[in-house]
């Protein structure tokens, strides 16, 4: 056995198997001259194998798809959304991954075929019949609605939704359910105090850079109900910010939405210091609140530098601004700069 | 990983290290690396200083070393101008958990410290002579302590006959280096809860830099133990 | 080449140029001593920063240094060129001193109180707000205000402070013209006259601790009508001036209640200093990110130190602010530092100094110390 291993090459055990029966062929024939009758004993057992026939069905069609005629109406064959189905295909399609070299399988019982969503009821004839058929439904298009800005101006509320198309058994898809609507905050009629209500009511819905108010409804399981919803919100909105209720009064300066130097106390300051320089006596709160700044020299300009210090956050330029107003409201020589 | 390293060392070929071996690690300031790192050991130590690399460009060896990996140097190894491989060697000694950032504030303490001594000190003198004994410099204050404190000899402990033998026999410059910054650092943390260690740090190393002091007083203890011990020192090679 | 001889310019720039002034008087300062340093004189420095008013770790500086000099800045300059140009007619006009942290706002205040002891004005300086309302040690005499219901009294702070403001302005008080304007009984058998000087209220005020906070009332309300009535040219200045109006001190009365800084007793009195119904007078106060706790300090800028009360309060306010160094001022800080041997070492060193500082004037110093 170890002589065997130490000589085996691959290849060598049927040359040996020959080599054997060749030798043992031999004895055969010497064999059969003496005895006939022995039988000799056959070690491999190499025994030619029959072919067997693979008996074919006569009776079976060929391929539909191979009986198709070229000029046929695909959109009758394939008039809906449905997974790949290789005879109703006549298209020799092959598709998959295989090792380099070889060709990809073909249509048949082609999962790789059957899993990808496919479009072939959407052929470009089809869909122009579609459009054709669905024509008669359509009105023209309104001729003076021919740019943007005229669309915006008479269709101030634009609706956004989406449809989707894909190759699944149902033709519904739950995102198209959902619907935005958005409009122009400044397209709306709102006086001042409606407007800071509306945005209070809207909330982040809105949009300060684009001026955009944004409203998007997915609660309701149908387009419609959902378009009915952001309608019946835009409108509520609106009447409900132009309402004014008792507890609104109630609104103090930390509540307000903007800075207004008319209302603080900065405006007392400035009007008291100014009688005080004009050698005037004090002035009530009321007599305060009515005092027309643009009577205190510099004082328009005060006013404007303090505003922008609250309304634009604070920062090098809002104070240096501050300081340039009241530097010139005091009276006091302008800021000293490194040469 | 061991495979991985004797294969990574048949990939670099032989001139390359043998080159590098050669000629690199006496003449640059190099990193020492107490951990084993991340990079393979072919990974070159960094030049970050400025007059090494000026050196490396005079002696054209730049082009040398272009193409071998190199190593990052460390957040402290700058090539700032008051960057001092002393120092760094002292705040680590001083560092604990790793925590480096207050080691570097501790010492820096004790070196403003220092400043403000000295400085006081040169104002109180009235001669030029005077003034100029004086150190400003809080780092040739540290050079010239841990030089005071090196010590030249060590005792090593030799077991003959059963009996331990007390040695003594030359110690290497690098065991000397860590021996005198251990003992300042022993002697400043011998103190007072209430004093703070920069301060106490400061007064040691000013003591130590005029030749006086504990730390000073242990390296000549040391140095008088092995003078007695001299008897022993053959059982350095018995 | 260029750039090289141009370091090599700058080097020298900065080797010969002057970083020391001979013009030791405030007033005489211009634009072309800026980035210098001028000396004050020790014995005024006693008398006018002996109780506080210079940062803790620049009087370790003027020690180490044995000399204490400061630096003529823009910002002083500027506030001194509004002084002197204010009508003093008009109300009290209120500067605010703000910047980053450590870029010298005490200091420039140090310089505009040097400016105003020179000119005469009767001094009323606070060193540090935050050394009242929010330091606590562990023995902070507080007591509940025996005059005022509600509000609560630091005698010993007050007392402190009438004793800084008394040694400041030695030499004023002993002018006869500073009268009291009424009578005030503190208690059956204490009382001041009316027409007794100044002095007399201030040194009961540190005698008898307990009225420190009354005197300190009736010492503000003194000082206004004075101001009013021409009797003296009065300077406030108030460093920390935002603690007032941080919501909270860190003070805690002998119930465990949290203290707000409106009840504390010396905060009104100096609010109603702060303000601008009197004349004849200057308020310099200072935003300091380090008077707040670190919750309130994202911004160096006056109005979110101040908040919008502390910012009505002062309004109309003229914001000056206190920067970093300019190179100029980089440089002579440099080599006054070179000179007083706290820096050393190659010229170099400078250059790195001033990227890892960011010429901030703190941080310069502190960098320098290691060194």
């Amino acid at each position: 056995m170890s002589l065997f291993i130490r000589n085996y090459k691959p290849g060598s055990v049927y040359n040996a198997q020959i080599i054997w029966r060749y030798h043992s062929n031999k004895v055969d024939m010497a064999k059969k001259e003496e005895e006939e009758e022995f039988r000799v004993l056959d070690i491999l057992k190499t025994r030619t194998r029959l072919q067997k026939k693979v008996a074919r069905r006569t009776d079976i069609q060929p391929d539909r798809s191979e009986k198709m005629k070229t000029d046929q109406n695909w959109g009758n064959v394939w008039p809906g959304p449905r997974s790949f189905h290789p005879s109703s295909v006549p298209l020799p399609m092959r598709q998959g991954y295989v090792p380099k070299g070889q060709a990809p399988p073909g249509k048949k019982a082609n999962a790789e075929l059957m899993k990808v969503p496919n479009f072939l009821h959407l052929t470009p004839p089809v869909i122009k019949m579609q459009c054709e058929a669905i024509k008669k439904f359509c009105t023209p298009w309104p001729e003076l609605l021919n740019n943007e800005e005229a669309i915006e101006k008479n269709y101030p509320v634009e609706i956004i939704t989406s449809d989707y198309c894909h190759a699944s058994p149902t033709i519904r898809n739950p995102l198209s359910r959902i619907a935005t609507l958005r409009i122009k905050l400044s397209d709306l009629k709102l006086d001042k105090h409606a407007r800071d209500k509306f945005l209070r009511l809207v909330g982040d819905k809105y949009n300060e850079s684009t001026d955009l108010v944004t409203i998007t409804a997915d609660r309701c399981p149908i387009r419609k109900q959902n378009l009915d919803y952001v309608n019946y919100l835009l409108t509520a909105c609106y009447y409900e910010s132009w309402n004014v209720e008792d507890w609104e009064k109630d609104k103090t300066l930390e509540d307000m939405e903007y800075y207004d130097f008319d209302q603080n106390p900065s405006k007392a300051n400035l009007v008291s210091w100014f009688m005080r320089v004009s050698k005037k006596g004090d002035l009530s709160d009321e007599e305060i609140k009515v005092f027309d700044i643009n009577n205190i020299p510099h004082g328009p300009e005060y006013k404007k530098a303090v505003s922008d210090l609250f309304n634009n956050s604070e920062s090098d330029q809002t104070l240096q601004d501050y300081d340039a107003a009241v530097r010139k409201l005091l009276g006091l020589p302008e800021k000293k700069v490194a040469q | 990983m061991n495979n991985i390293r004797i294969a990574l060392r048949e990939v670099i070929p032989n001139r390359l290290r043998t080159t590098s071996r050669n000629q690199w690690p006496n003449l640059t300031q190099t990193r020492f690396y107490a951990r084993a790192t991340s990079f393979p050991d072919y990974f070159q130590n960094p030049i970050f200083r400025k007059e090494d690399q000026a050196k490396l460009i005079e002696n054209n060896e730049l082009s040398k070393l272009a193409a071998i990996p190199v190593k990052p140097p460390a957040a402290c190894e700058t090539s700032s101008v008051y960057y001092d491989p002393l120092v760094n060697k002292v705040i680590n000694h001083v560092m604990k958990m790793g925590n480096k950032q207050l080691a570097r504030s501790l010492v820096e303490k004790a070196f403003e410290n220092i400043k403000r001594k000295q400085i006081e000190r040169y104002h109180l003198a009235s001669t030029p002579e005077e003034k100029a004994k004086i150190l400003l410099n809080p780092k040739d204050v540290l050079h010239r302590a841990v030089e005071n404190c090196k010590p030249l000899l060590q005792l090593l402990p030799i077991k003959r006959g059963g009996i331990t033998y007390q040695v003594p026999g030359p110690i290497t410059e690098k065991r000397s280096l860590f021996l005198a910054v251990k003992w300042l650092l022993d002697a400043s943390n011998d103190k007072e809860r209430t004093v703070h260690f920069p301060e106490q740090f400061a007064w040691e190393l000013l003591d130590a830099a005029n030749n006086t002091g504990k730390v000073v007083k242990r390296k000549q203890d040391l140095h008088r133990q092995c003078e007695a011990n001299r008897a022993y020192a053959h059982y350095r090679w018995q | 080449m260029f750039t090289r001889n141009l370091r090599v310019f700058f080097r020298r720039y900065s080797q010969t140029c002057t970083f020391r002034t001979s013009e030791l008087s405030p007033a005489q300062h211009s634009e072309n001593q800026i980035g210098m340093f001028y000396t004050i004189d020790k014995n005024l420095c006693k008398q006018l920063f002996g109780h506080g008013g210079l940062p803790k770790s620049y009087m370790k500086q003027t020690k180490t240094f044995t000399e204490t000099t400061l630096m003529v800045r823009l910002p002083a300059l500027d506030i001194m060129n509004c002084i002197k140009n204010t009508d003093f007619d008009k109300p009290v006009v209120r500067y605010v001193l703000y910047g980053e942290k450590g870029s010298g706002k005490s200091l420039t205040m140090a310089h505009l109180l040097h400016y105003a002891h020179e000119q005469e004005f009767l001094i009323v300086h606070v060193p540090w707000v935050s050394e009242w309302l929010r330091r606590v040690p562990r023995h902070k005499e507080m007591a509940n205000s025996p005059t005022r219901e509600g509000f609560v009294d630091l005698p010993l702070d007050a007392a402190a402070w009438l004793l800084h403001f008394k040694t400041q302005n030695q030499t004023l008080l002993k002018n006869p013209d500073l009268k009291i304007s009424k009578e005030y009984t503190w208690s059956k058998r204490e009382s001041t006259a009316e027409g007794a000087p100044l002095l007399e209220l201030v040194e009961l005020g540190i005698a008898r601790v307990k009225y420190a906070c009354d005197v300190i009332d009736a010492l503000v309300y003194e000082i206004k009508l004075l101001s009013n009535n021409k009797r003296c040219k009065t300077f406030v200045a108030i460093d920390g001036f935002n603690t007032f109006f941080y919501p909270l001190t860190r003070l805690r009365t002998p119930t465990k209640r949290t203290v707000a800084p409106e009840e504390v007793s010396l905060t009104t009195s100096f609010l109603t200093l702060t303000k601008n119904d009197w004349t004849n007078g200057v308020v310099v106060v200072t935003a300091d990110q380090l008077a707040v706790p670190e919750d309130h300090q994202e911004s160096y800028l006056p109005k979110y130190l101040l908040y919008k009360k502390g910012f009505e309060h002062l309004d109309p306010f003229v914001p000056i602010e206190v920067g970093r160094y300019s190179e100029r001022e980089f440089l002579t800080c440099a080599s006054y530092y070179r000179d007083r041997l706290w820096l050393r070492g190659p010229s170099e060193l400078e250059d790195e100094l001033k990227f890892t500082s960011a010429c901030n004037p703190y941080k310069f110093m502190e960098l320098c110390a290691p060194l």
